[in-house]
């Protein structure tokens, strides 16, 4: 198959994609092209919304319409790391002996859904570290694999909700995207009643299969970028740095740590699969801007001048998109 | 053409065509700039007094900033990757042509193709001049806005101090005053080289003092300084040769001169023999002449009266005529004027033709008028004969020293000739010893011609002839000197021209001398008659000068003109306060309008004093003074002479 076949087979089964999922979400567009982006991009994605406003439906719907394995895994602040990732369990064998066996834990998934993950303690929290990064599991001393794709699909409640911890830095820097699911609208809102009220039930097919999904982040990973736009994304996230001459002021003033590499990974990769879905050969700057804000986001920490003054890191975010030019300035007329 | 060499050659002719933009569009800015440096410019020269140089200068940066603004705007290319972006921007191509140009430039590829593909496809047909417009940007309004506002101040009057204006004038007078006498300098070295060495160092002095004021204006007062400094140097210099009494007497002659010198002695001889022999005589007095033309036109307005000549008082008239002709042609007989026409108008009278009488008493009118003109320059040829004399003695007495060095050099040459009879020798020794008294002023001459004299009383011609030529040489060095003299006056002149034009800070034309006025000595006016003064000595007041006794009615007082003795007016009663030079005291002093300058006085207070009175007596006998103050200004100069 040539490249532009598998272009084109990328555009049909992503709208493929978007439909099946369009058949149980109503609204949420973005948070659904993003959370599908990252997704195509081989990236974990962090949803963080009050309850009821979809986000467990949304990856539940996902792991419908991918032919992939999948685990959800409420996260409570009883739970424990050997809860998800496994544990050695003495088993006796045919013989009669007693040995320890490894019990796989729902991490051991395709598709995981991590419900509610501000729920457990940062140590519950952290057991994902290893997973989500290195996409295997170390348990008893033995490393093992998990199969690929792997994904994990989290969401939580905001911070100021009762009986939730706040994400370890290191972990939230993992999730390739953090998207805001906010409040639906009066047309969204009577849609989802029409659909949840009623007797009609949507039958969800499944559209891609895991070699299919594999081939389509390949796919994602060859789309060329203009040296520029890379450069424009470096200086994005160095815009963020508050100790360096690149930051803008209230990355200076606000922040106590920027965005990590990673953070400018997720620009390039978002970038590279909204290209793709736009009909593109090529990443534009727009793709840079467009997933800066759920790339950038959760990569930013505040200091406590932002906390105490009530700024978001959206609005870091905006104002680095609105202080860095996209073109150099020798370049404009 | 493949996609991705049109996607090359279009990105190519974009930057082109941005390059020119930004060169039309840094042309306005430079104009914008320059203009607005020109009207600064403008608005300091109308409060600041600013050289008028800087309004052209302004100018010229109008037009080199919209020059430097051009170049600078298109002088730097833009590369094409950048070129490229700013197409992706302004097309709204999302970066398709960067990418593009960027993956085309590599190793090709699937991808490569495609992005090229898609961006040729996207990019389509790109008109340059209608998406690069060189339109006039909104900045020429501010341009024409700042232009008609300096053209608007170029109207409003400079604001300039007093001060300043009067340093202006003074400079230019300076200036103007330094110019001439440069000029005046390099006509006068170029017109003769002077022999003596200090002569030609005081002209050229002159002439770099006059490059030095014109160069770097002075002040007033240092200018004068300056001049004065260099005229007194001059001055000394020409008193030094004004002491020569052989260049008095050479210069005097020079000055009789009337300028119209009909060449040598010889030739003036040659022309006197010419014009005795056309007129028959040796001489005729030009007044005799003058008394029969008189009378002949009496004779003719005689015979034009007798119109009627069958009356009785024609008779009478015609008898009448016939005695004054005959009375004319024996006077001019006399006189040696032979008028043919005369003797002819008689013969027609006799036969009663009184046209052809009329017809030849005009003839003889027209030969009386030739032979007076020949009588008249008769006249003059003696005259300038007398003046120039008709020995070497005469000659050198009346400082003819052209003539005597020609006579010298007649006698040099018959002595060398040998051929002279004993008498001619005599003759010459006589008149060479005759002039040894005349030639004492001459420097050396007199021993020359002395040595001559008794060099040709032993016969010994041939070394006569070399003291003669000696003689010859040594007048010869006179006269160079009297140019040299001339062209050091030449120059002394132009100093204290220059002086008054300083001094009154009027230009080189208004400062050409005195004029012809009560008290003043003849000036220049239209034609020249006389120098305003003498470089050694003042011409010598002859009757010539006396002219008390014009009558010039147009100039006679009309009305009473007899005022009586003057009155002062009332409250303005004049009052005489003496004097009193005591030590410690303070000096009574009055301002007066002139150039200060400082320094140590060279003239003794008695000298001032006298030098005032003189000026005040002059003043005082011309009117210059109110009558009514003329007592008190006569008392206060009177008290002054008692004073010292």
């Amino acid at each position: 198959m040539s490249t532009e076949q598998e272009i084109t087979r990328f555009r049909e089964t992503y709208a493929a994609l978007r439909a099946e999922v369009g058949k149980v979400i109503v609204g949420l567009d973005a948070v659904v092209e993003s959370t599908l982006g990252a997704v195509l991009a081989g990236g974990h994605v962090l949803l963080e919304g009050v309850p009821g406003l979809g986000k467990t439906l949304l990856v539940r719907t996902l792991g419908e319409v991918l032919d992939l394995s999948f685990s959800r895994i409420q996260f409570t602040p009883d739970l424990m790391p050997a809860d998800i990732l496994g544990t050695n369990l003495v088993m006796e064998a045919a013989d009669g002996r007693r040995v320890f066996e490894f019990q796989k834990g729902p991490v051991f998934a395709h598709l995981i859904l991590a419900d509610e993950i501000n729920r457990a303690t940062p140590k519950t929290q952290s057991a994902l570290l290893e997973a989500m990064q290195e996409h295997s599991v170390t348990a008893g001393g033995e490393i093992r694999r998990l199969e690929e794709p792997f994904f994990v699909l989290a969401t939580q409640n905001p911070i100021d909700q009762e009986g939730t911890y706040p994400l370890p830095e290191a972990q939230l820097d993992r999730f390739f995207f953090k998207l805001l699911v906010g409040y639906p609208s009066a047309e969204e809102l009577t849609e989802v009643l029409n659909r949840t009220t009623e007797t009609a039930v949507a039958r969800l097919g499944r559209v891609v299969t895991r070699e299919a999904l594999m081939a389509m982040q390949q796919l994602v990973r060859q789309v060329p970028v203009a040296s520029h736009v890379k450069d424009y994304a470096v200086r994005l996230v160095l815009a963020t740095h508050p100790g360096t001459g690149a930051a803008v002021p209230m990355a200076r003033q606000f922040l106590r740590y920027g965005s990590s590499p990673r953070g400018a990974q997720a620009l390039i990769l978002g970038g590279k699969v909204r290209a793709l879905t736009q009909g593109r050969m090529n990443v534009s700057l727009e793709d840079i801007r467009t997933v800066a804000l759920p790339a950038l986001r959760h990569r930013l920490i505040l200091n406590v001048e932002a906390e105490a003054e009530g700024i978001t890191h959206d609005q870091i975010v905006e104002h680095v998109l609105r202080e860095v030019p996209e073109v150099p300035a020798a370049v404009a007329v | 053409m493949s996609e991705w060499e049109q996607i090359q050659r279009a990105v190519a002719g974009v930057g082109r065509r941005r390059r020119w933009q930004r060169a039309w569009g840094g042309m306005w800015k430079g104009l914008w700039v320059g203009v607005c440096l020109w009207v600064g410019l403008v608005a300091v020269y109308k409060v600041y007094p600013v050289s008028i140089q800087v309004l052209p200068l302004g100018g010229l940066l109008v037009v080199l900033g919209a020059l430097a603004g051009g170049v600078l705007g298109g002088w730097r290319g833009t590369p094409p990757i950048e070129t490229a972006r700013w197409l992706d921007q302004e097309r709204r191509l999302q970066e398709r042509v960067s990418t593009a140009l960027e993956l085309g430039g590599q190793a090709p590829g699937e991808w490569s193709a495609l992005v090229v593909a898609d961006a040729a496809r996207h990019m389509g047909r790109l008109d340059f001049r209608r998406m690069l417009p060189l339109r006039v940007p909104v900045l020429s309004r501010w341009v024409l806005l700042a232009l008609v506002l300096g053209v608007g101040l170029g109207f409003v009057p400079e604001y300039r101090t007093r001060d300043w204006v009067q340093r202006q004038r003074d400079q230019e007078s300076v200036q103007e005053a330094g110019k001439n006498l440069a000029d005046v300098s390099r006509r006068l070295l170029e017109k003769r080289a002077p022999a003596l060495e200090p002569t030609r160092q005081a002209v050229r002095a002159v002439g770099q003092l006059g490059e030095e004021l014109t160069r770097n204006p002075l002040s007033r007062s240092e200018a004068l300084r300056e001049v004065a400094r260099l005229t007194e140097k001059v001055q000394a210099q020409n008193r030094e040769m004004a002491r020569n009494p052989a260049l008095r007497s050479m210069d005097r002659a020079a000055r009789s001169a009337d300028g119209n010198r009909s060449g040598t002695a010889e030739a003036l001889q040659r022309q006197i023999e010419s014009l005795q022999k056309s007129l028959g005589r040796a001489d005729v007095p030009p007044d005799a002449l003058e008394k029969l033309r008189r009378e002949l036109e009496q004779a003719r307005q005689m015979a034009s009266n007798l119109s009627n000549p069958d009356s009785r008082a024609a008779e009478a008239a015609r008898d009448n005529l016939a005695k004054a002709l005959s009375s004319l042609a024996r006077e001019s007989q006399d006189l040696g004027a032979a008028l043919s026409g005369l003797e002819e108008a008689i013969a027609a009278l006799e036969a009663g033709q009184i046209q052809q009488v009329l017809q030849d008493l005009e003839a003889a009118a027209k030969d009386l008028d030739k032979l007076r003109d020949m009588a008249q320059a008769l006249q003059q040829l003696q005259q300038e004969a007398a003046r120039m004399g008709k020995d070497l003695g005469e000659q050198l007495q009346n400082g003819q020293a052209e003539a005597a060095i020609a006579t010298l050099q007649k006698m040099v040459n018959q002595l060398k000739a040998g051929a002279m009879s004993e008498e001619a020798l005599r003759a010459m020794r006589e008149e060479v010893s005759k002039a040894i008294r005349p030639a004492g002023p001459y420097g050396k001459v007199p021993e020359h011609l002395k040595d001559a004299v008794s060099r040709m009383q032993d016969g010994q011609t041939a070394e006569a002839a070399q003291a003669l030529a000696d003689a010859a040489k040594e007048l010869e060095d006179l006269l160079q000197q009297l140019a040299d003299a001339e062209s050091l006056q030449g120059a002394l002149g132009a100093l204290k021209r220059a002086q008054a034009c300083i001094g009154n800070g009027k230009a080189w034309s208004l400062c050409q001398g005195t004029g012809f006025k009560p008290g003043g000595k003849p000036g220049r006016g239209v034609g020249t008659w006389a120098e305003e003064e003498g470089w050694i000595e003042t011409p010598p007041q002859t009757g010539l000068w006396d002219n008390s006794g014009v009558e010039r009615p147009d100039m006679d007082p009309r009305g009473v003109t007899d005022r009586g003795e003057g009155e002062v007016p009332e409250g303005m009663s004049p009052s005489s306060v003496k004097g009193q030079f005591q030590p410690g005291s303070q000096m009574p002093s009055i301002t007066l309008r002139g150039v200060s300058l400082k320094g140590q006085s060279t003239v003794s207070v008695r000298e001032a004093v006298q030098a005032a009175q003189s000026q005040a007596e002059s003043a005082l006998s011309q009117d210059q003074v109110p009558r009514a103050y003329q007592n008190s200004v006569k008392g206060y100069f009177d008290d002054l002479e008692r004073d010292p």
